[in-house]
């Protein structure tokens, strides 16, 4: 949560470039609400169906969309940010390949291997430390929600 | 006066017990920790925390939850000061002055103050949760459907005028919060709503798997990409007692931050946030000499340290009174009491008396532990902050799966979770502030569900809102509020008061 980024940073570019990708990204979110929306009933106020507020949200949220894409085209702003994608990639790969190899194989393979993926997102690792750490972290994760907490994840699993 | 004194005596006989004890100071320890790491928050800790507290009964569990919370809030502070960059949002301001003092060899003392103003802070706001906690139950009882929607709307307006950056902005992370929350089964009907026909949506979507995408893993993305250069003071660390000069230089700031953060704290919609930036601003506002600011005045740790201790401790008075989550720390309190089968709410005071009572007493006894913990092994946490985020992380990642796996034993939720980093990644890169999106999908559910009942009600005319007092009394402070924060002049100010 320790959010510190330094707002207006580099403003007073051309165009709100950042407001511009702002606005299409919700604009896009609504749009796929209201074609979802469609198909449930409203019904009316004095007894509202299912659809009524994802609906009338869909179309506020898109309303929004419409106005900060407006002011990023108007006034000027922020500039788009490049998107780290080094990062995106491992992070989430290494949450995904835990995901797809923890009922598979276990705990005993799934723990490493990701966080051995994740390692990957960081150009300044130090391989030998990750490497130890992630095997001294995975016998402890095993005895903390396994031995101690008696969760049901997989250890080991071998087919 | 008397039952207050039966009710505190319950609550600790409760929170004194030796497994509630050690429950309360792990807690502690824990927040401590996550609290002094940067870029590990109480909201990912205590989502990966959830499935261990499956074992433990539902009062345990949460004094151990509370105690991470406003432990992070005392182990912040230490980071702040000691190496430049705040350890939690809320310590944002201690670094301006902080680590000045720090600079100069007063490092100790820094620390010291910092620890004595929470402490303060801490058991102060106890009893103004002991105090107020009843009459407000009573006061919740008396609320209907409307009145209740209508403090919600009230909640997220403080949340859009609370949020850093453009309004427009912050309104449409609520709504899209709020669009969120309807994913899943409808409630009356049965009908599945934008589940996009999967299946595992039905369901909707699981509180803490959103936060700990959006929360979690996209802060983690987002600090890969930045990499800080920790600058951990060398120097001593000097001697942790304040001097009575600078006890006495302290008191009234602590005082005041205090009573500051207390009351914005109370607020629905993340007021605690806001608490250390009014302390600051006020103690440069009346200090004789505003220029000491910046350059390591004492008062300038005091008063935002304890507003923001204060802060984090009454936000618990709208959950456990109301049942409404001001923030989504609390948003997560309420999925713990849930899969403990405690419903939230004004009922909790009178069926779980133990439960109420003993939580707030281990507040101040875990704020007596902090005491220790943070004084004395200042030199362990020292240790710590010199552990490189590269190899941090990848720890976290590892242990934020294995939570949200064992929350409802489903790889698919830890799939989710990714979904939901990208999202939350691709919102920080849109200028979008995640904290009010959790907000809207946290009260979401239940704001549907009282106007659906309002509506019935008032047989669908808006206008029951209005026409109950109550409900128009929270509706105006809500669009005052909006109003004032609208204003040109008043817009510039908050800009200054989050950018400085």
């Amino acid at each position: 949560m320790s959010q510190s980024s330094q707002p207006g940073e580099e403003s007073a570019s051309k165009r709100g470039t950042q407001d511009i990708a702002a606005g299409l990204f919700l604009l896009a979110v609504a749009a796929s609400a209201v074609f979802h929306a469609l198909e449930l009933p409203l019904g009316s106020l004095r007894a509202m169906g299912p659809g009524m507020l994802p609906m009338s949200l869909a179309v506020l949220l898109g309303a929004l969309g419409i106005g900060v894409l407006v002011i990023g085209l108007l006034q000027p702003g922020d500039p788009f940010e490049k998107w780290s994608f080094r990062g995106l990639a491992f992070v989430l790969g290494s949450i995904i390949v835990f995901a797809l190899t923890v009922r598979l194989f276990g705990l005993i393979v799934a723990g490493p291997l990701s966080m051995i993926i994740a390692g990957m997102a960081d150009p300044q690792t130090n391989w030998k430390h990750t490497l130890i750490f992630a095997v001294i972290l995975t016998a402890f994760s095993i005895l903390l929600f396994k031995v101690a907490l008696r969760l049901p994840i997989p250890i080991i699993n071998f087919m | 006066m008397e039952q207050l004194i039966d009710n505190l005596a319950l609550g600790f006989g409760t929170a004194l017990s030796l497994k509630n004890l050690a429950l309360c100071f792990l807690g502690c320890m824990v927040g401590t920790l996550i609290g002094v790491l940067p870029g590990v928050g109480p909201i990912a800790t205590i989502a990966m925390l959830l499935p261990i507290t499956f074992g433990i009964d539902p009062t345990g569990a949460l004094i151990m939850l509370a105690g991470i919370y406003y432990g992070a809030q005392y182990g912040g502070s230490t980071t702040a000061i000691l190496v430049n960059i705040p350890g939690e949002a809320t310590s944002v301001v201690t670094v301006l002055d902080g680590h000045q003092m720090a600079r100069q060899g007063r490092a100790g003392v820094a620390l010291g103050i910092a620890a004595i103003g929470s402490f303060i802070a801490g058991c102060v706001a106890t009893v103004v949760i002991a105090a107020l906690g009843e009459p407000l139950t009573k006061l919740a009882m008396l609320f209907g459907p409307a009145e209740y929607f209508s403090l919600m709307v009230m909640g997220l307006v403080f949340a859009v005028v609370l949020a850093r950056g453009s309004l427009p902005k912050a309104i449409a992370m609520i709504v899209l919060g709020l669009l969120l929350s309807t994913v899943g089964t409808d409630l009356e009907t049965g009908q599945e709503r934008l589940t996009f026909g999967v299946a595992e949506l039905s369901d909707g979507v699981d509180f803490a798997v959103l936060a700990m995408g959006i929360f979690g893993f996209a802060e983690i993305i987002r600090n890969l990409e930045n990499p800080e250069a920790r600058d951990v003071v060398r120097g001593k660390i000097g001697p942790l007692l304040p001097s009575w000069a600078d006890f006495k230089q302290s008191i009234a700031p602590i005082a005041r931050g205090t009573g500051l953060g207390a009351i914005l704290g109370i607020l629905p919609g993340n007021g605690a946030v806001l608490g250390p930036f009014a302390s600051y601003t006020l103690e440069k506002k009346i200090a004789k000499d505003p220029s000491r600011f910046g350059r390591g005045a004492i008062e300038g740790v005091a008063g935002p340290e304890a507003a923001n201790n204060a802060g984090a401790q009454t936000a618990f008075i709208p959950l456990l009174t109301l049942g409404i989550p001001p923030n989504a720390v609390m948003a997560l309190m309420v999925g713990a009491m849930t899969i403990h089968g405690i419903i939230p709410g004004p009922q909790v005071v009178t069926k779980n008396p133990q439960l109420f009572w003993g939580m707030i007493a281990s507040m101040w006894i875990g704020n007596l532990m902090l005491l220790i913990i943070n004084l004395p092994l200042v030199g362990l946490w020292v240790r710590l902050l010199k552990v490189p985020y590269s190899l941090l992380y990848p720890a976290i990642l590892l242990f934020c799966c294995i939570g949200i796996y064992s929350i409802n034993n489903s790889t698919s939720d830890v799939l989710f979770t990714a979904f939901f980093g990208l999202v939350g990644y691709a919102l920080i890169k849109f200028g979008y502030e995640p904290a009010p999106l959790l907000l809207g999908f946290v009260l979401g559910k239940l704001m549907e569900e009282k106007l659906r009942q309002a509506l019935i009600l008032s047989r669908g005319s808006f206008m029951t809102f209005v026409e109950r007092p109550v409900s128009a009394g929270l509706l105006l402070v809500a669009a005052v509020m909006l109003a004032i924060a609208l204003l040109p002049s008043i817009r510039k100010s908050r800009d200054e008061v989050f950018t400085e």
